[in-house]
């Protein structure tokens, strides 16, 4: 009886400070995310107004990129075919998805395989 | 804009001159102005970090601490990004980064020409990126980095067009990371040429020439948002060339 009570209290002896080792664990490791996300906060000139401003200018160029894309090889297609302007429509028109798509990927998940691109996907 | 001698023309900053002509089997190879300026551009990204490593002090002066920073501020963007098997392409994106940011910087100062405002420099960059990329990507993974192209978990009948889309999507890359580049320097200048323009224009008419201090003053603020554009935009090259190198290290997914 007495023997299985001391077990117990060895277990959530063992169990407590297992925990306490994880939480103290997980605190430093928030701690040194934390630390390295001000770093990269410090480390780009400019601050919030410049990385929203870059932000907005890349989905704006990835958009157009992707619509000149799909045009440009939707019109060499015609050329190449003679099918004008069967392809210049299709390939554009996959081209503005694929441009939607860049957009919609800059939005969706952070860019980095780590902490979470460093210049996007905060908001 | 026609008319010569005092016009005020905010494009004849963009226009290369040929200094030494050279042809080489009919290909126009000429020495001009661009290429004078971006041998001028290595030899201060050379004189950097070559003469500021040289010391290696402890402490280290202004020259080294410029160097050990740029070196450093590239290193954690290459392993956030790219992670630590990105550390192989080091070398490459901060060749670029440097590259950039210098031509980015010289740009700015009068007279000088700004390399990153032709289209052509800036997509023989990106074009060495994605290159990079396909040839890293095919040489490491063989056919399985084309996997990149298709996403997985989609029903078979959008798959195709996905597919399609994945390769457009994939096609747009250079031209986004050069285009955005070319069009922030261009845009840049043309508006601060503008600005100068209009200084002139309002100090020759008379009794308008008191209100010239306005554009004076907006050229004061544009300059020191250039020069925020101009680093901004080397950084951003840099983080995109880390993040498409990616791709090609670790496809699918």
């Amino acid at each position: 009886m007495n023997g299985e009570n001391g077990k117990r209290d060895a277990d959530e002896k063992a169990l407590k400070a297992r925990l306490e080792n994880l939480s103290g664990a997980l605190d430093a490791r928030r701690r040194q995310d934390e630390a390295q996300k001000a770093q990269e906060k410090a480390s780009i000139p400019g601050g919030e107004t410049g990385k929203a401003m870059s932000l907005g200018f890349r989905v704006l160029s990835e958009f157009v990129a992707g619509v000149i894309a799909g045009g440009v090889i939707g019109w060499l297609l015609d050329k190449w075919f003679d099918t004008s302007p069967l392809f210049l429509l299709v390939v554009g028109a996959l081209g503005t998805a694929a441009g939607f798509m860049n957009v919609y990927r800059i939005a969706a998940k952070p860019t980095s395989p780590g902490s979470g691109g460093p210049e996007i996907g905060k908001q | 804009m026609a008319t010569p001698g005092n016009a005020i023309d905010p494009i004849h900053q963009f226009e290369v001159n040929k200094i030494v002509p050279i042809k080489i089997f009919g290909v126009d190879a000429s020495f001009t102005n661009s290429s004078l300026f971006m041998v001028i551009i290595l030899g201060i990204v050379a004189l950097v970090m070559v003469y500021g490593t040289r010391k290696r002090s402890v402490v280290p002066d202004r020259l080294q601490s410029a160097a050990e920073m740029a070196y450093e501020f590239v290193a954690n963007t290459v392993r956030s990004t790219a992670g630590d098997h990105g550390m192989k392409f080091f070398p490459l994106v901060f060749s670029l980064f440097m590259f950039v940011i210098v031509a980015n910087v010289l740009g700015l100062v009068p007279y000088t020409f700004t390399v990153t405002s032709q289209i052509a420099v800036t997509f023989a960059l990106a074009a060495l990126v994605i290159g990079t990329v396909i040839v890293y990507g095919i040489y490491k993974h063989g056919l399985h980095w084309f996997k990149l192209f298709v996403p997985s978990g989609v029903s078979p009948i959008l798959l195709p067009f996905l597919v399609l889309i994945e390769v457009i999507s994939f096609v747009s890359r250079p031209i986004s990371l050069s285009i955005r580049l070319f069009a922030n320097m261009l845009a840049g200048h043309i508006t601060l040429k503008v600005f100068a323009g209009f200084v002139v224009m309002l100090v020759g008419a008379g009794a308008w020439a008191p209100l010239s201090i306005l554009p004076v003053a907006a050229i004061v603020g544009l300059t020191a948002f250039e020069l925020l554009v101009a680093v901004l935009q080397a950084y951003v090259f840099a983080i995109l060339t880390c993040v498409y190198l990616n791709d090609a290290i670790h496809p699918g997914h």
